[in-house]
């Protein structure tokens, strides 16, 4: 497993040569290994590689430098081989093949490595699918069938995806922003083509096929008076005339229940295809809303990166357009100063007087000229009808004037709120909003007092109408009908006198709004018999509309031409021989302005619902147009427009876009419901006239058509018993279902700041593990030697923990030297372990950070690397239990120890003579930072420790019988076993290093004390540092040392060599000096104590434990500048502690 | 479009669809396109021949790009480094820059391009050189240096979790992920 991983590693790497990219490998694979080595024995080989592969793929997915196929078959083949006939095996084994397959395009491999896995496990595939059952090969078969054939339709459709390559090609140019808008349109575009093949396939084509035929029925002829003009062009300009008989309008569609041979019902159609309208439109919206808000994270949406994203994801890639390239630069260069700025004045208060003044005044002017575009629409409405009365005869502007009147307010008011947008000196993106919600307000406000004008325009006209044809007045009876128009008595009295007064009334009707036109409608109703064309106020509505959208249709035309084209024309041509540069000052280019084009769209589409229900052929009309809309629009922007300076954000505002949709849409819709749902139907024309209500259709089919018990089930379901109930579940449902949401997002921003500290955590502990190993580089150039012997020491002493109880038996430990031994034995650990764990954590974050280490030091750290990548792993893993994941990863390193540990002789030597020349000055430092590594490590890993040590030091002469050998089967952190071997196999070879070689040969236990004596040969001082410097007795420690060695050699009575690091925890938990005898009692109370605390609370320790380190460390950095300073420390730790050092030794 | 096509073999085509993001006629459309950026008499085995990088950037989609330089750099396998480009490692970038590649691999492709030195951290230099290379190289234009170090340090502050200075895949891809724009506007469509 190891192997085969780092020859993962070593392909993996192909195009990036980047020590750090190495280290991260490793750290993949050494996260991947204990899962897979948890698997089990070699027995259950190819379904533990399958899981393997597996876990090291998906944590390939997270750090992406990851091991590339070469590694899979390479333990494919090699299983493969070795593997039974299990079809189980093999079936999981193509399994994971395919899953290969299936996403192998998501790895970021580049394509050759691609093609060959992929080649590779098709080829696998195939040879090994045929050993499993038929129908199995018939399902692959059939799968891969599938998917060739879901790529063939996929390939198909993407041709018909209307305008696929004009959006393409306008991203390319204008990057993501613009392109957005286009596809809005598109959209928008599909939007229309469901609704138009709802009404025409329903309603339209129904109609024209089965329906009574043109001039049949009176409200399919034109009236006689008007015959004449119907063909003229400014009556079919009005939609007047053969238009307005048509089935373009309401009032045309025939009003019998059945039509045809099969008895269509078209009324009933009719009335379910408007509906169906407002309900396909709300649910496509709603999904196409739920859909992007997922896909924008809106969970997240309270994290902000507003910095990295500006920077990140700033530049629109497929911008590829010069000179949009350099807007956008320049738009990137503006947003990050802001965000400069932004940051620098957060704190700073402004003058807010004079802002705030100034938003005040803009905003009374935004609502003014909002008043009056309301006022002049509503007085247009009211003086074209005025004009309609007292002419017979109107000119062709005073037939569009309204329309006219609106499009060029929705034209212009935008263009007056930005100017007005200028005062308030709002943040852009602020204005961009406020832009927007008001030109939304405006528009909004103009269909809604059109529509009101509208309908209060249907009643005066029916009226004045009626006026015409009679002079004589009957105030009184209209007077009634007016109070009485709400219980209907409509029909009532055909009477032409009745109308006389009208006029006078109805200057107050128009301002009693509706419920006036309530009983107007009334009225109208009476006069069918003598115009009953003119009373279809439906389909004047439906008139209105559409020729609205016709007008809209034309100014937006005249716009493109003249704001951008001709605009963009001029600037180009003229600005040679003009007194100013044209094309960067006044007039410039035409600028798209996403936002406001996109409200248009919306503005467009809200008019397309309002009218959709009164003239069926809306939609189609409307089709058309964004047809237009987008040849026109594309042209004109690939021609001569620039991008907006302020960029929308596009993914962002697609909802913003799609909810201004549906806020429309609701409100268009409630204008319609509103006439459905209160008025009358026109009496001579459309489908339901004759009706009390439009809906009265529905109920009419169900009580006529459908069967009695039918009747009765609606009629309970109708009424307020099953109702009510049912509103109040609804609520609780919503109630519920919303409480489910809010916890939902509570647990998620729970489980986020989970997710953060752990991650903070466990950096933390990488870094404490980088800080101890970059501490330990500079040691390790001093005193190689000792750490490798303290290694040595502290690996066999781990190693031969666990299983080994019996050992203890070898060495006579009595009880009564129990206590001594464990002194001992914790002692150790605490130098020891600080050797130990120092140098491995170099290895990691490193590399290339610490500028520090030769040549000879990286091999070494690369040897390591596992053991680093082990512990990190763990600490990925964020578990306080770092021992049992720790136990996994044993065999990985081991294997690699056997490679790495041929490299560390000449490290050695290398770092042999850095210390012999850096002896002198090096030696303190050492000295003050082992300390240091030694609490970390205390405080860090007691747990894992503790018991290993214990046994570890009893075991010491054990070891030499079994040495390497054990190794496996110990004690389970890497770390340990990885240094076991080091001893052997690097000391060996290299016999002729010290004097005691020989000794060593010989007596493999003898290494071990043999080592610290070399050591202490070598640099006598770092050992026993503190009392060299408190005590000043350099020989003293020398010959300390000595005794040391022999102690280790004859047993465990010496507590003598021991008492520094001894000591040094005693210093450390106690400060008071204190009496020797009770020293070791002391130690052991310490000991345990720290030891259930760092079990208990791993963390807060650890983070202590950091901050001392992270000081050492800084310290350590500079530290050739701090060399003298050091030793200062140093000595005053020592200064303490001279009392128990000397206690100790004797 | 047909002409070329026939020079794409049935079955790599094959491949190279189900190895990249793109459809049928996207790989046929940036075969033709790469077959053009080559001297006529290559043509014929455009398949194996690489582009250098100065041809790579003729291409209008590349030419505006401030990180032109890099994203040859990034994708090209070439093994004298000289940034050229073979077909496959063009697919490959449309691959990753075009519509339907997933996030995570568009992100880990980003980082490297950000990744000047190639070290596999963002640090202060190559932010610096993100800064410039978006900020372009105009005096007026270019952030000063106090700009410069405070929007480093901000964006450090916001993304550099571990605090160790420097932004590493992880938190790169973390920040990215949350982006609402990234997936849309890191797009290269031919």
């Amino acid at each position: 497993m190891g192997l085969e991983l780092t020859i993962g590693t070593v392909w993996g790497l192909p195009t990036m040569e980047m020590t750090s990219g190495k280290c991260k490998f490793h750290l993949v694979q050494a996260a991947a290994a204990p899962m897979a080595a948890a698997t089990g024995s070699a027995a259950v080989k190819t379904a533990k590689s399958c899981k393997k592969q597996r876990a090291a793929k998906r944590q390939a997915g997270i750090y992406t430098y990851q091991e590339p196929p070469h590694s899979n078959s390479d333990e494919d083949t090699g299983e493969e081989k070795a593997e039974s006939h299990d079809p189980e095996q093999i079936f999981q084994n193509i399994q994971y093949q395919k899953e290969v397959m299936s996403n192998i395009r998501c790895r970021p491999w580049p394509m050759r490595q691609k093609l060959r896995a992929l080649r590779q496990a098709k080829e696998i595939v195939l040879k090994y699918e045929g050993r499993l059952t038929r129908t199995r090969g018939y399902q692959a078969a059939g799968a891969e069938l599938w998917r060739k054939f879901i790529r063939l339709a996929y390939n198909f459709v993407v041709i018909f995806i209307p305008w696929e390559m004009r959006i393409k090609k306008i991203e390319s140019h204008f990057g993501s922003g613009v392109a957005s808008y286009f596809i809005f349109l598109r959209w928008l575009f599909g939007i229309n083509i469901v609704l138009t093949i709802m009404t025409g396939a329903f309603v339209v084509l129904p109609e024209l096929l089965a329906g009574a035929p043109f001039g049949s029925t009176l409200s399919k002829t034109i009236p006689k008076e008007h015959i004449a003009s119907a063909q003229d062009l400014d009556t079919i300009w009005s939609l007047g005339g053969y238009l307005q008989y048509s089935v373009l309008f309401y009032g045309y569609y025939g009003r019998d229940r059945r039509i045809g041979k099969a008895g269509y019902r078209l009324p009933l159609a009719y009335f379910l295809v408007g509906m169906a309208v407002f309900a396909y439109s709300f649910i496509i919206l709603l999904k196409k809303m739920a859909k992007n808000s997922r896909m924008s994270l809106a969970s997240a949406s309270d994290e902000n990166y507003t910095f990295c994203w500006r920077l990140f994801c700033a530049w629109d890639y497929l911008i590829g357009n010069p000179e949009a390239a350099e807007s956008k630069a320049a738009a990137i260069v503006n947003s990050i100063r802001e965000a400069i700025l932004e940051e620098q004045e957060k704190k700073k208060s402004k003058n807010l007087a004079v802002t705030i003044s100034l938003r005040i005044i803009a905003n009374i002017l935004v609502l003014l000229s909002l008043a009056g575009s309301i006022y002049i629409i509503y007085f247009v409405v009211d003086r074209s009808q005025r004009l309609e009365r007292a002419k017979k005869e109107l000119t062709l502007w005073e037939k569009n004037e309204v329309s006219v009147v609106v499009s060029l307010i929705t034209m212009i008011a935008p263009s007056a709120f930005e100017l007005v947008a200028a005062l308030e000196m709002y943040h852009p993106r602020t204005t961009l909003r406020f832009q927007l919600a008001r030109v939304l307000v405006l528009y909004l406000g103009n269909l809604y007092s059109l529509i009101i004008a509208l309908l209060d325009k249907v009643d005066s006209m029916s009226v004045t109408d009626s006026d015409v044809n009679s002079n004589a007045g009957n105030s009184t009876h209209f007077l009634s009908t007016k109070t009485l128009s709400k219980d209907n008595f409509s029909t009532s009295v055909p009477d032409v006198q009745m109308k006389s007064n009208s006029i006078v009334t109805l200057e107050e009707s128009l301002t009693q709004g509706l419920t006036v036109s309530d009983s107007l409608l009334n009225n109208t109703a009476s006069f069918n018999s003598q115009n009953p064309q003119d009373q279809c106020w439906e389909t004047y509505v439906g008139q209105e509309m559409l020729k609205l959208s016709i007008i809209d249709m034309i100014f937006t035309v005249a716009s493109i031409l003249l704001i951008d084209f001709f605009r963009g024309l001029c600037v180009r041509y003229l600005s040679d021989c003009w007194c100013w540069d044209l094309e960067s000052k006044f007039p410039e280019y035409g600028e798209f302005k996403i936002a406001e084009n996109v409200l248009h769209l919306v503005y467009n589409q809200g008019m397309i619902w309002m009218g959709a229900f009164f003239s069926p052929c809306l939609p189609a009309f409307n089709v058309l147009k964004l047809i237009g809309l987008m040849y026109l629009r594309s042209w004109a922007v690939l021609t001569c427009n620039v991008p907006h300076q302020q960029v929308f954000r596009a993914s962002r505002s697609n909802n913003f876009y799609l909810a201004m949709l549906l806020f429309m849409l609701f409100l268009c819709m409630l204008p319609t419901i509103f006439a459905i749902a209160r008025y009358k139907p026109s009496l001579s024309c459309g489908p339901f006239s004759g009706q009390e209500k439009i809906y009265d259709i529905v109920s009419e089919t169900i009580q006529n058509d459908f069967p009695s018990w039918f009747n009765t089930v609606i009629a309970y379901i109708s009424s307020p018993v099953v109702v009510l109930p049912a509103l109040l579940l609804l609520f609780m449902l919503i109630y519920y279902l919303q409480s489910i949401a809010r916890s939902l997002k509570f647990t998620n921003n729970q489980l986020r700041m989970k997710i953060q500290a752990e991650r903070t955590e466990d950096k933390k502990k990488v870094v404490q593990m980088a800080v101890a190993r970059i501490q330990n580089l500079d040691g390790n150039d001093k005193r190689p030697e000792q750490e490798n012997d303290l290694i040595s020491q502290e690996s066999s002493a781990w190693s031969s923990t666990p299983r080994t109880n019996g050992s203890v038996l070898n060495f006579e430990s009595p009880a009564s030297k129990g206590i001594r031994i464990h002194t001992i034995s914790q002692s150790v650990p605490q130098a020891v372990p600080s050797a130990d764990t120092a140098r491995p954590a170099t290895a990691a974050p490193t590399a290339p950070a610490s500028g520090t280490p030769s040549a000879s030091v990286a091999s070494v750290q690369k040897a390591r690397n596992d053991q680093v990548t082990n512990r990190y792993s763990s600490a990925v893993h964020g578990s306080a239990s770092e021992l049992c994941k720790a136990k996994p990863y044993t065999a990985v390193p081991s294997k690699k120890q056997i490679e790495d540990v041929h490299s560390e002789p000449l490290f050695r030597r290398g770092l042999r003579q850095v210390s012999a020349e850096a002896f002198e000055a090096g030696a303190p430092v050492v000295v003050g930072r082992s300390p240091c590594a030694a609490r970390y490590f205390l405080v860090n890993e007691k747990e894992p420790r503790r018991k290993p040590l214990r046994t570890a030091s009893r075991l010491q002469r054990h070891l030499r019988k079994d040495d390497s050998g054990d190794i496996i089967e110990l004690y389970p952190r890497s770390v340990r076993r990885y240094v076991v071997r080091t001893p052997c196999q690097v000391y060996s070879p290299h016999p002729s290093e010290d004097e005691e070689d020989e000794e060593e040969l010989r007596r493999e236990f003898m290494s071990r004390s043999h080592r610290p004596r070399s050591l202490s040969d070598l640099h006598p001082a770092p050992r026993f540092y503190i009392g060299e410097h408190g005590d000043g007795h350099i020989l003293m420690s020398k010959d300390l040392a000595r005794v040391h060695y022999k102690s280790w050699n004859d047993g465990f009575e010496l507590d003598l060599d021991r008492p520094p690091y001894v000591y040094r925890k005693v210093h450390l938990n106690y400060p008071e000096p204190r009496v020797k005898p009770k020293s070791k009692q002391k130690l052991e109370q310490s000991l345990t104590e720290s030891d259930s605390i760092s079990i208990e609370s791993s963390s807060d320790p650890q983070n202590s434990s950091n901050d001392q380190y992270i000081q050492v460390i800084h310290s350590k950095e500079k530290y050739p500048k701090f060399t003298k300073k050091k030793p200062k420390t140093s000595v005053n730790l020592g200064m303490s502690e001279p009392n128990e050092l000397v206690c100790s030794n004797v | 479009m047909g002409g070329s096509a026939s020079l794409l073999p049935r079955d790599l085509l094959g491949e190279y669809q189900e190895l990249t993001f793109l459809s049928k006629q996207e790989i046929l459309l940036a075969y033709k396109r790469f077959s053009e950026l080559l001297p006529k008499e290559e043509r014929e085995i455009s398949c194996s021949t690489r582009v250098p990088k100065s041809q790579i950037l003729t291409l209008p989609e590349l030419r505006a790009n401030p990180f032109q330089h890099q994203i040859c750099r990034v994708f090209s396998t070439s093994e004298a480094r000289d940034d050229s480009m073979s077909f496959e490692d063009f697919l490959d970038m449309l691959s990753v820059f075009s519509d339907s590649a997933t996030l995570d691999i568009k992100s880990h492709y980003a980082f490297r391009i950000f990744d000047f030195d190639e070290d596999g951290v963002l640090d202060r230099n190559d932010l610096e050189k993100l800064v410039n290379c978006l900020t372009g190289q105009g005096e007026e234009s270019r952030l000063n240096s106090t700009e410069m170090e405070q929007l480093i340090r901000n964006i450090l502050e916001e993304s550099d979790i571990d605090k160790d200075g420097t932004i590493n895949l992880s938190e790169f891809q973390h920040v990215i992920s949350r982006c609402p724009d990234f997936a849309s506007s890191f797009k290269i469509v031919l």
